[in-house]
């Protein structure tokens, strides 16, 4: 413990006569303070461990308060428009600006529903495990719900990996609607969040379009042609559609959703599907009943779909962008090249 | 999953394609990832027999062989009798032998995979002329067995093609697993054959086999006794197992090997072999142990429990390992001996001196299994279907298929009882329905015929009584539970293509549309047009970074399984995250900008809201930077937020703040430069705007020109919604006047509060009257400054004179002289 505390006064008087404070927390010595923890006996090298973060915790307030102290400028009048001697400031040049690729085409995929009969909703960024798991026919025990695929705070909560953790809320808010004859029409589009390792073609973080759609006599070829009816707007031409099989626990029967390549040209090779001629798209499915039941609506009598879409990728490949983390990188390079 | 079409055809019949079916499985089935044509591997090589073997004249170990291969292979030299001239190596090469040939310009089956393809050609050898080879099972990619040349026993004819023996002339589809999350079984050829018939509408029958479950046992003189203990039911729903005596532990037959190997399986022996096959054949996992290594004077006892604490194991790859607490281990009274469902253990593991085994066969917990096989980083091929809910009334019938094996491979015999650890497995439950049921949610028009006879196919039992339908699936089918899992089988089975593609229909009512999103978009649009550019930030930030903007960690939401410090916490403000993007901008060129976002924060200063979880702030944040200018860029990003809030026909009001004032939203600025934002139709508060802390700058390598704002998205929301009536004023039919007006102030005077007392007085004239700022003149050490102002005055009933406009201003400078002794200049 001895050593510590010699340390410490070193340290300390070491502080003071340094221009950047921050350099202190690396100083050889403290790391060889914690070097040496394990080298202690170990019925002393818990407390020893202890006081050794006691050490680096002094110091860090510390550099936060010598941080604190540095002389801030002197105050202005900020009742002002304008600095005295200056001229009155003016904006950027409008060719400066430039509007997020993502939030555009959130705009156009929105307006393009909102045209459909689409209400918009926004998603939360933070939920509990009602509404990411429970609401939505997820079994306790789910791989889904362990923290290897989803992001969780220390208090249980939720970092969403889709924006159907607002389907039971979005459903529950219209039960008025659907019971007056009304269909439940809305796209969730929002950011969303998986524990994945970055890299070309992966993000964390990234947003989704989620439709949901509930009524009386809905069918699984209404959520095809509401699909192909929206990316024939979306991509400007006629698409070919179709759905195979899959497994979602709060959609059933559950589809994979293949579109017909948009920009294939004949006879060429296409980068984009790589001459596959179709483009696996989306997860989709007929809501299951669980879940309507769950959010107050009778599942024998009214049906409804819902599907989720990622945004990033139908934004790469209508742009040819070859790296997703481009997006929140926030480089004006990119970010410039979006009028 | 990797399916052998050669396999599948054992139990049903294909009447397509390969193509064809490929297409149909992913229509049906499940996406096909790829396919491989095992059979192309083999073009060209041959059955030849050894005609004569004599040794090498130049090399002692090289033997000499005459083979006849029926004169099938063309463009080779032959001897006079039509026999062709090899050179071979293997010691066990010898005169009759038939073996597998592969001549020249044929490629050696395993360089398949390997970076270069293995042609061969005619060359000489030590003064002999060499046709090709006399290939080894590891050359024909067979099994790891390179001791010697494959001995084919088979009765075949010379000339005849390698790849129709041992089912090499085979297709091997490979479906995605994801597809089958909720299906295990179609993680066996069995399961997949079933629904290759099924989705080719035909019908499928299992073998007697798959339902049947008879084992004859003999007495044993060395196995005395098996038991099984089963502490946790939940763990481990069924458990059943059986000893086997007098086994002949060795290599398993070619066959055998050959399907282990189209499916990507490593032969090992026979027993291991055995239970592999079983495995993929049904997919259900079994694990065989070594008697003797399990058993004490002739009886072994297994419990199957959780780990006790600090105990340790060693598995069959040699890692040792501390089970995870949740795990679900097989034990004997003296340890570990498998980590279950996931991988055996050393100790107990079968070898060449095995004679007598314990033969396991049992179902675990799938999330338990998934748990552990993530905690120890194991993934098996047993993970992988245990991890889909194996059914526990699979168990004896795969069992005895097993036993049968070992009877007839290893010379092995059942001996003492089979133990059933939970032999009560549930049925599956009839599921009632109607056709019309399945045509609502399908949009389709099926008959009731049709639906039974789709679902027969894949041997459910249906009862049908006119619309009505009675549906039981079978034991292997546990993901049927309710109505529209019926829909989907159906669905599925007949072909979703088959749909018809149509719209919903809905009434005219037109839309709300969402007040928060259009809003969210003008501001977009007004500050995009303004010159700024929009990012997007992570919602998370490193720890690091809040405190070098000042903000305490202990404010965030913490992610307790971030995979990088980057993602630690959530973000309490905008501000920070845009903050860290502007010396790297700056770097990369960009002499001034401002940079924006709109987006969502977090902190747990904030509250909770009416769910009772964290309130979600809406912001909007601007960052303006330029990296030479000395100017106090304040005044720039106030200037961005006036005109902002002139968009939405605000005007603000900017008051100092209290040096005290400490919120995470307040913390990146320097409070003595920056100020509160008021909306002043509304009486709304809306944020802050300022420059940054001095701590700020320095650790983020701010130029000193940086300032910025954060406003809430609610808060203008709010002031909107207060917002009534219109804004117009009538035009005027007269002309304005204007006069420029010069106050000497005390130094210390603030605009706001000159500039207050003037609008004051403006808001009492007859006149509409507007007042706009000119400049602000302060020379060096002086006690006083100049503030002058524009006014513009209009009349809307007469053209106004000089002498008017003049008692306007003297009124002004009166009003400024009284609050602040301003004068006139």
């Amino acid at each position: 413990m001895n050593d510590i505390n010699s340390v410490r006064e070193q340290l300390l008087s070491q502080l003071e006569s340094l221009e950047d404070k921050k350099q202190i927390l690396r100083a050889n010595e403290l790391r060889n303070l914690y070097g040496a923890i394990k080298d202690q006996p170990e019925s002393e090298r818990a407390a020893y461990g202890q006081a050794v973060n006691a050490l680096k915790q002094e110091l860090e307030e510390k550099v936060a308060e010598a941080d604190a102290g540095i002389d801030d400028q002197v105050p202005i009048d900020v009742t002002a428009p304008m600095d005295a001697n200056a001229e009155i400031p003016s904006l950027l040049p409008t060719e400066d600006g430039s509007i997020h690729p993502i939030s555009r085409e959130i705009q156009i995929i929105s307006d393009l529903f909102y045209r459909m009969g689409f209400e918009v909703s926004p998603s939360r960024e933070l939920d509990d495990e009602y509404h990411m798991f429970t609401s939505l026919n997820f079994p306790e025990g789910h791989p889904a719900r362990d923290d290897y695929d989803t992001f969780m705070t220390e208090e249980g909560l939720v970092a969403p990996a889709h924006t159907s953790t607002m389907q039971n809320r979005i459903i529950k808010a219209r039960l008025d609607r659907v019971k007056s004859g009304d269909p439940i029409a809305v796209l969730a589009i929002d950011r969303v969040f998986r524990n994945e390792d970055l890299d070309a073609r992966h993000e964390h973080t990234f947003h989704q379009a989620e439709g949901v759609y509930v009524g009386e006599g809905i069918t699984v070829g209404d959520l095809v042609g509401t699909l192909k009816t929206f990316l024939t707007g979306y991509f400007g031409k006629e698409v070919d559609a179709k759905i195979t099989p899959f497994y979602f626990p709060f959609t059933e029967p559950s589809f994979e959703f293949s579109l017909s390549c948009p920009f294939c040209e004949e006879d060429e090779y296409c980068k984009v599907c790589s001459s596959e001629r179709w483009i696996e798209l989306l997860g989709c499915g007929m809501i299951h009943p669980n879940v309507l039941k769950e959010a107050g609506v009778d599942p024998e009598r009214y049906t409804g779909f819902a599907w989720g879409c990622g945004v990033e990728r139908l934004i790469m490949m209508k742009y040819d962008i070859e790296d997703i983390r481009h997006f929140n990188s926030g480089k004006l390079t990119f970010l410039r090249q979006f009028k | 999953m990797k399916v052998s079409l050669n396999w599948v055809k054992e139990f049903t019949s294909v009447d397509l394609s390969t193509d064809e079916l490929i297409k149909l499985a992913t229509e049906r089935l499940g996406g096909i990832e790829s396919h491989d044509d095992i059979g192309a591997h083999y073009a060209g090589i041959v059955v030849a027999k050894v005609i004569s073997c004599v040794k090498h004249p130049n090399a002692d170990k090289l033997s000499l062989c005459k083979v006849d291969d029926g004169g099938a292979v063309k463009d080779v030299a032959r001897d006079e009798s039509g026999y062709v001239q090899v050179v071979c190596g293997a010691p066990n090469v010898k005169e009759g032998l038939l073996v597998a040939w592969i001549p020249p310009k044929a490629i050696v089956p395993a360089s398949y995979g390997e970076k270069e393809l293995f042609v061969l050609e005619a060359r000489d050898l030590r003064g002999e002329l060499s046709n090709g080879m006399l290939a080894s099972p590891r050359e024909l990619g067979l099994s790891d067995d390179h001791e010697g040349i494959l001995e084919i026993a088979e009765d075949v004819k010379p000339g005849t093609e390698f790849k129709t023996l041992f089912g090499l002339d085979d297709v091997v589809i490979e479906i995605e697993n994801k597809m089958f999350t909720h299906r295990p079984d179609c993680f066996g050829q069995l399961g997949i054959a079933r629904e290759i018939a099924g989705i080719q509408h035909q019908q499928f029958t299992s073998p007697d086999w798959y339902l049947g479950s008879n084992i004859e046992t003999k007495t044993s003189e060395v196995i005395k006794g098996l038991g099984v203990t089963v502490e946790d039911p939940k763990l481990c729903p069924r458990y059943m197992a059986v000893a086997i005596d007098n086994i002949q532990i060795g290599p398993s037959p070619q066959w055998l090997q050959g399907y282990l190997k189209r499916v990507g399986v490593r032969p090992i022996n026979n027993v291991v072999d055995i239970t592999n096959y079983m495995m993929l054949l049904t997919a259900q996992p079994l694990h065989a142990f070594d008697f003797d290594k399990v058993a004490k004077d002739g009886n072994a006892q297994i419990i199957v429990r959780r780990p006790k604490d600090g105990e340790r194991m060693t598995l069959l790859d040699g890692k040792e390992i501390q089970p995870h607490k949740d795990a679900t281990l097989i034990c004997t009274p003296d340890g570990p001996i498998a980590l279950g469902g996931v991988m055996g253990g050393g100790n107990s593991e079968v070898d060449e001196g095995t004679t007598r085994v314990v033969l396991e066969c049992a179902t675990f917990d799938m999330y338990n299994i998934r748990r552990t096989s993530m905690a120890h980083g194991i993934f098996t091929d047993a993970v992988t279907r245990f991890t889909k809910g194996q059914p526990a009334a699979q168990l004896p019938a795969v069992l005895a298929q097993t036993v049968k094996m070992f009877e007839e491979l290893t010379g092995g015999t059942a001996a003492g009882e089979v133990v059933d650890a939970n032999s009560d497995t549930e049925s599956n439950k009839p599921v009632s329905l109607t056709a019309t049921f399945i045509n609502e949610r399908l949009g389709s028009s099926l008959k009731v015929d049709e639906i039974t006879s789709l679902l027969a196919n894949v041997e459910f039992a249906v009862e049908a009584k006119g619309d009505e339908l009675v549906v039981t699936a079978p034991f292997w089918r546990t993901d049927i539970e309710i109505a529209e899992d019926v829909v989907e089988e159906v669905g599925r089975l007949n072909g979703f293509d088959t749909l018809p593609v149509t719209l919903p229909t809905r009434s005219i009512a037109p839309v709300t549309p969402d007040a928060a999103r259009e809003l969210k978009q003008t501001v977009r649009d007004v500050l995009a047009a303004a010159g700024a550019n929009e990012v997007l930030t992570y919602s998370f930030i490193h720890g690091d970074l809040l405190k070098k903007v000042g903000q305490k960690p202990e404010d965030s939401y913490a992610i307790r399984n971030a995979l990088s410090p980057d993602l630690q916490y959530y973000r309490q403000t905008l501000t920070p995250n845009l903050l860290d993007l502007v010396h790297a901008n700056h770097k990369a060129g960009f002499e001034e900008f401002a940079l924006f976002e709109i987006g969502k924060s977090h902190n747990k200063v904030h509250g909770t809201d009416d769910e009772d979880l964290p309130g979600e702030l809406n912001m909007i944040a601007l960052t303006y930077s330029h990296s030479t200018s000395s100017e106090a860029a304040y005044y720039r990003a106030r200037c961005y937020l006036d005109h902002l809030a002139a968009q939405f026909g605000f005007t603000l009001e900017y008051s100092a703040i209290d040096p005290g004032t400490d919120f995470p939203v307040t913390k990146p600025f320097d409070l003595g430069r920056s100020a509160l934002v008021t909306i002043k139709e509304a009486d709304v508060f809306l944020g802050i705007v300022g420059e940054y802390t001095a701590a700020a700058r320095k650790n983020l390598k701010l130029p000193a020109a940086s300032a910025g704002f954060e406003i809430g998205t609610d808060h203008l929301m709010e002031a909107l919604k207060k917002q009534s009536g219109s804004q117009y004023q009538p035009l005027s039919k007269y002309p304005s006047s204007s006069q420029d007006l010069t106050l000497q102030v005390p130094v210390d005077t603030a605009y706001g509060a000159l500039s207050a007392v003037l609008q004051d007085v403006l808001s009492t004239q007859e006149y509409r009257a507007e007042l706009t700022p000119l400049s602000v003149f302060q020379k060096d050490g002086e006690a006083t400054k100049n503030i002058s102002f524009r006014l513009t005055l209009t009349s809307l009933g007469h053209t106004l004179t000089t002498d008017e406009v003049t008692a306007v201003v003297e009124r002004l400078v009166a009003a400024a002289s009284k609050s602040s002794g301003a004068k006139q200049v």
